[in-house]
C-alpha cells in the first residue's frame, strides 16, 4: 500500500503540474478538492486519466469520481479494489 | 450616427442543409443531422457528430477552386455561406463601398494542420502550411473564394461565442460609420483536435444530445458556417439586430458559474440595448449544449431574467450538433428563418425536466415572433446574447465622445524569461502551475500595467494574438499523434483556445465586462485597439485593458515570447 501511495502521489504531482510539491507534503487523509489541496474540475479529469493509464480503471462518468477522489487514501483504496494492471 | 442595423442576406451550411431553404425544411420536419462520422478521420467512431454532408473536395468543386493545395473546411464552408448571403442580399457591385468580412472561428485552419502535422516536421515542401493556429488565414481565404477579395478582414476567436461576437462587431462598425456593408458570421469544421479535446473534458454524449433534459450526458459536436449581410437602415429587411451584449462569467476556463452570472449579464445587457422587457421576447434559441454544466447554469440565468414566464425556448443543437465557433451565426440564421416563417423550432431529444428547470418547446407554427433572443456561450465564460427583431427598431444610438479624450494610462511589456519570477507577487504556485510562459508573461504584463495605472479592475478586456496558444496547441497535437487519440490531457486542451488569456485576466481580476479576442495576423492589434477606443468613446467603459501576445516555438516549446498590456482610459 505504501508503495502504491507513493507512486500515486508522484503521478498526481506530474499530471497536475504540482511542481513545487513533494509526495510527503500531500497528506493522505486531507481533502484534495475545495478547502484541502484546492483542486478543480480539470484536475478531476486528469485523475481519471491516471486511473486509466496506470491502473486500467475506466470511469465513464466524471460524477463517479467525486466519492473516489476525496483523498489520497480513498483513491488508493479504490485502485486496490479495482485495478486491472 | 445610429440607424437600424438591417440584415439583408443570410447564408448557412450545416448538418441539416447546405443552404437556408434546406435548413428550414429540416427544422420544420424535425429532422436531426446528427449521426455517425463519415468525413472526419478519427479513431472515435462511436462518437456521433453533426457533419456537413459534403466532402471538402465536393465543396471545392462547388466553389470552383482548382489546384491541389490543401484547403481548410473552414474556408470552403465559410465561402459557400457568404456566397449565399451576398446573393440573397442582391449585392452584385461592391465598387466604391467600404466592405468588411468578419468571421468567428477558433479551429481556423487546424483541420489542415492536423492532417499534415507529422509530415510537416520532415518535408520542407510542406512548410508553407500553417504550423500554427492562425485563424485569420481562413478569413482571407473565405474572402478570396466568395469574391470579396478587397474586403477588410477581421477574425474573432472567443471559442463557441465567436460568430455571435462577429455579428456584434459588424453592427458596431455600421453604427460608427466605419463600413457600408459588413458580412459577419463564423465558420468551424469538425477537427480531430477539438473532438479529442472535448472528449478529454468528458462532455461528449455517445448518444444524441438531449438539451435541458434531466438525463443529458453531454454535447454532440457539429460543423458549419453561417453569415449575414448587415447594412444600415434598410426598410423591409429580413430582420434587424436590435440588441446585444458580450459579458464574462469570470469563473473558470471550462466550467460555468452555478448561477450563470455571465449568461445573466449578457441577456440583461441585450435587453437593455434593445430597450425591451423580458416578456417582449417570443422565442429563445438557447445555447443549450446538452452538457450537465451548461444547461444547469443557463437555466439558472433564465430564472434570473425571465422568472417563471420563460418564452418558447429550444436548443437547435439537437439538429446541427454544437457547431462551436460558428454556432452563434448558425443559430442567428435559424432565428431569422423562424421569424420569417412564423414558427418556433422544436427542441429534440427532451423528455424529462431538470428539477426546477423549464420545459423546452416541442415546436409551434403560426407564431408571430416580433423579438427573438439568441444565446451563445464559450470557453472562458465568454457569454453573448443577441436580440433580433422583425420590425425596424428606431435605431437611436448614444453620441460618441471625441477621440482626443482617450488616454494611455499605462503600458507594460514582458518578453524576458527572468521577469516571469515576479508573477509570484500576484499569484500562488497553485494558480500558476498550469501556465506556460506566454500565459505567465501576459498576466504579469496585465497586473503590472494595472498597478502602474492605479487600476483595481478593468471594465473590459480586449486581447490580440496572431498565432494563439501556440505551445499548448502543439503539445496537444503531439499527444494526439503519439497516444493515437487516447488518454489525452485535458489540461493542454482547456488552455489552447485563443481567448484563454483574455479569460484568465478576467478570472483573476473579477472583470465581468466585455471580453473579446482578435486574431488577424499583423492586424490583430489594430482591431483590439480600435475596439478599446470605441468602448471608451461610447461610454461603455472607463478603463479598458488591451493585452497582445505571441510566441515562437523551437522543437515544439516556447523559444521566445512577447506580451504587452496597455490600459486605455477616457478623461
Amino acid at each position: 500500500m505504501e508503495e502504491l501511495i507513493l507512486n500515486l502521489k508522484e503521478q498526481i504531482i506530474d499530471a497536475l503540474n504540482l511542481e513545487e510539491m513533494t509526495p510527503d507534503q500531500i497528506d493522505n487523509d486531507a481533502p484534495l478538492f475545495g478547502e484541502g489541496l484546492g483542486l478543480d474540475s480539470i484536475d478531476a479529469l486528469e485523475l481519471i486519466v491516471i486511473l486509466d493509464k496506470f491502473y486500467g480503471i475506466k470511469l465513464a462518468n466524471p460524477a463517479e469520481g467525486k466519492a473516489v477522489f476525496k483523498s489520497i487514501n480513498s483513491i488508493a483504496d479504490y485502485i486496490k479494489k479495482n485495478r486491472t494492471k | 450616427m445610429g440607424g437600424a442595423i438591417s440584415i439583408t442576406g443570410m447564408g448557412v451550411i450545416c448538418a441539416i442543409g447546405n443552404d437556408s431553404q434546406s435548413v428550414l425544411d429540416s427544422l420544420k420536419r424535425k429532422e436531426s443531422g446528427i449521426g455517425p462520422m463519415k468525413y472526419l478521420q478519427s479513431v472515435h467512431t462511436d462518437i456521433p457528430v453533426g457533419e456537413v454532408k459534403l466532402s471538402t473536395g465536393q465543396m471545392r468543386q462547388m466553389l470552383g477552386i482548382t489546384g491541389d493545395n490543401p484547403v481548410s473546411r473552414t474556408s470552403v464552408m465559410g465561402a459557400i455561406a457568404v456566397r449565399e448571403a451576398l446573393s440573397q442580399a442582391g449585392i452584385k457591385n461592391l465598387e466604391g463601398k467600404r466592405v468588411a468580412l468578419i468571421s468567428g472561428t477558433t479551429v481556423g485552419v487546424m483541420d489542415v494542420t492536423e492532417q499534415y502535422f507529422e509530415r510537416m516536421k520532415t518535408e520542407p515542401e510542406l512548410q508553407y502550411l500553417p504550423h500554427s493556429n492562425e485563424c485569420g488565414r481562413s478569413t482571407h481565404e473565405i474572402a478570396e473564394y466568395s469574391g470579396l477579395g478587397n474586403a477588410r478582414c477581421c477574425t474573432i476567436c472567443t471559442a463557441c461565442s465567436s460568430a455571435l461576437n462577429a455579428i456584434m462587431l459588424g453592427a458596431d462598425m455600421l453604427k460608427n460609420d466605419e463600413a457600408d456593408i459588413v458580412i459577419a458570421g463564423g465558420s468551424e469544421p469538425l477537427s480531430r483536435y477539438h473532438l479529442n479535446g472535448f472528449n478529454s473534458l468528458m462532455i461528449l454524449d455517445r448518444q444524441r444530445c438531449r438539451p435541458f433534459d434531466e438525463t443529458r450526458a453531454g454535447l454532440n459536436l457539429g460543423e458549419g458556417a453561417a453569415f449575414v449581410v448587415l447594412e444600415k437602415d434598410v426598410p423591409d429587411a429580413l430582420a434587424y439586430v436590435s440588441g446585444y451584449a458580450n459579458r464574462c462569467d469570470a469563473f473558470h476556463q471550462t466550467a460555468t458559474s452555478k448561477d450563470g452570472d455571465g449568461a445573466y449579464l449578457a441577456m440583461s445587457g441585450a435587453l437593455a440595448m434593445a430597450g425591451i422587457r423580458p416578456e417582449d421576447i417570443k422565442y429563445i434559441n438557447a445555447h443549450g449544449t446538452g452538457t450537465p454544466d451548461n444547461d444547469a447554469s443557463e437555466t439558472a440565468a433564465f430564472r434570473r431574467v425571465f422568472g417563471d414566464r420563460l418564452p418558447d425556448m429550444s436548443s437547435t443543437k439537437s439538429y446541427t450538433g454544437h457547431t462551436t465557433s460558428a454556432s452563434g451565426s448558425v443559430e442567428a440564421v435559424i432565428c431569422i428563418l423562424a421569424m420569417l416563417n412564423d414558427f418556433v423550432p422544436a427542441s429534440l431529444g427532451w423528455s424529462k425536466m431538470i428539477p426546477g428547470g423549464y420545459v423546452p418547446t416541442m415546436g409551434r407554427s403560426g407564431a408571430d415572433l416580433d423579438y427573438v433572443m439568441c444565446n451563445s456561450f464559450g470557453f472562458g465564460g465568454n457569454d453573448s446574447s443577441m436580440i433580433l427583431s422583425k420590425n425596424r427598431p428606431s435605431g437611436e444610438d448614444a453620441p460618441i465622445m471625441d477621440e482626443s479624450r482617450v488616454r494611455v494610462a499605462a503600458r507594460k511589456v514582458i518578453s524576458d524569461d527572468a521577469e516571469l519570477a515576479l508573477l509570484k507577487e500576484y499569484l500562488s504556485p497553485m494558480e500558476t502551475r498550469r501556465m506556460g510562459k506566454i500565459m505567465k508573461a501576459s498576466l504579469l504584463s496585465a497586473f503590472e500595467a494595472m498597478k502602474e495605472a492605479g487600476l483595481e479592475k478593468p471594465d473590459a478586456i480586449v486581447a490580440a494574438t496572431s498565432k494563439g496558444m501556440l505551445e499548448l496547441s502543439n503539445m496537444f497535437l503531439e499527444e494526439i499523434a503519439q497516444n493515437k487519440e487516447e488518454l489525452l490531457k485535458p489540461t493542454l486542451f482547456m488552455q489552447s483556445t485563443h481567448n484563454t488569456i483574455g479569460s484568465a485576466i478576467a478570472i483573476r481580476t473579477g472583470c465581468h465586462g466585455y471580453n473579446i479576442t482578435y486574431s488577424q495576423g499583423d492586424d490583430s492589434y489594430y482591431w483590439a485597439e480600435r475596439d478599446a477606443r470605441m468602448l471608451l468613446r461610447k461610454g461603455e467603459a472607463k478603463a479598458v485593458l488591451v493585452c497582445s501576445f505571441d510566441e515562437n516555438l523551437l522543437d515544439g516549446r516556447t523559444k521566445d515570447f512577447k506580451a504587452e498590456s496597455i490600459i486605455y482610459t477616457i478623461d
